[in-house]
């Protein structure tokens, strides 16, 4: 496959664009999507894939913010921290508690030159854990 | 008439991890015979066969697992195919859709546990060899429900949650699905308590 080797950790796209969603966000879309079949049939489960299925409940079962507004918050406060779209995603599915455990789940948000020391990364993981208190 | 379905898949890609959103443009093709609904029956049937095509499609290399449409972006003019006489319409839609990355680090369930290491899940993908060289200080205890256990006692056993590194995937193409290596070298990777 020309241009990208299988499974190399992703950089930004060719497009300039990267939309990468979190498992909360996947969550609120999935489930959406299984309630309207839920309406338009009488046996949702058989409408759907296996990977549809599966997916959802991974999904529900990984999403650290169950409440929709919560989950718009959460992309909305990392969004403010200069963070490429997987490095966002993967902070707010691992919810790191610590600086440090942060940096080893995103070890990219710690290269030279990027804007981010470890005052900032605290500030956003605080952030996110108020979020998780009022939800 | 011919009542077949044809793909044509090009992908604009944005490629990062996990779970994508994907704007992708298809041609969907509808025979002759359903051309004479009118505008919205034909737009229905469009759409069903969109997302029929989309479920049994299943996943691909580029993109990873299909799991939904989200929105309908566009549905083009049609175009008649000269020796069918069944008109093909291309159709722009957004969906999402899984793939797992190296160096990537997400949580799995263990669904086998084996002699030299155990089997994760993930999401659609049922296919994770987490191999006991890559399970640094955890051996193998047999038994009715065999484990990996540690020297501080920390479990890895069927349905535990486990936090892993990708080292690397595979596309199998006649099953359509992918294989993953993974690895607990590194901070904070191992069993997790749900």
């Amino acid at each position: 496959m020309s241009g990208e080797e299988e499974g190399k950790t992703p950089r930004s796209s060719k497009l300039g664009m990267a939309k990468c969603l979190m498992n909360c966000e996947v969550a609120v879309i999935l489930e959406h999507k299984y309630e309207q079949l839920q309406q338009m049939s009488d046996d949702p489960l058989n409408q759907v894939s296996q990977v549809f299925e599966k997916s959802l409940q991974y999904v529900k079962r990984f999403s650290r913010y169950k409440n929709p507004d919560a989950v718009r918050q959460v992309r909305e406060i990392l969004s403010r921290y200069q963070l490429a779209e997987f490095e966002l995603c993967v902070l707010g599915n691992l919810c790191p508690e610590t600086v440090e455990e942060a940096i080893a789940m995103v070890p990219s948000i710690k290269t030279k030159g990027r804007a981010h020391d470890d005052e900032a990364i605290e500030k956003m993981l605080n952030d996110l854990s108020l979020i998780k208190k009022f939800e | 008439m011919n009542f077949w379905l044809f793909l044509s898949l090009i992908a604009e890609m944005w490629k990062t991890e996990m779970f994508l959103k994907v704007q992708l443009p298809w041609n969907v093709i509808i025979p002759a015979e359903c051309l004479d609904a009118k505008g919205l029956m034909l737009q229905r049937s469009i759409i069903i066969r969109l997302l029929d095509a989309f479920s049994n499609k299943k996943a691909t290399q580029e993109l990873g697992y299909f799991l939904a449409v989200t929105t309908l972006e566009n549905i083009g003019e049609g175009k008649v195919r000269q020796h069918s006489g069944d008109v093909l319409f291309p159709v722009v839609f957004s969906c999402v859709t899984f793939k797992l990355f190296r160096g990537e680090i997400l949580d799995g369930v263990v669904h086998k546990v084996l002699k030299h290491g155990v089997i994760l899940r993930c999401g659609p993908v049922e296919n994770i060899y987490l191999s006991c060289q890559k399970m640094p200080d955890y051996r193998y205890v047999p038994g009715e429900n065999p484990v990996f256990l540690n020297e501080k006692l920390s479990k890895i056993e069927k349905d535990v949650v486990v936090r892993f590194i990708v080292m690397g995937t595979k596309w199998l193409e006649a099953e359509r699905e992918f294989q993953a290596l993974v690895s607990l070298e590194g901070d904070y990777l191992g069993p997790l308590s749900d």
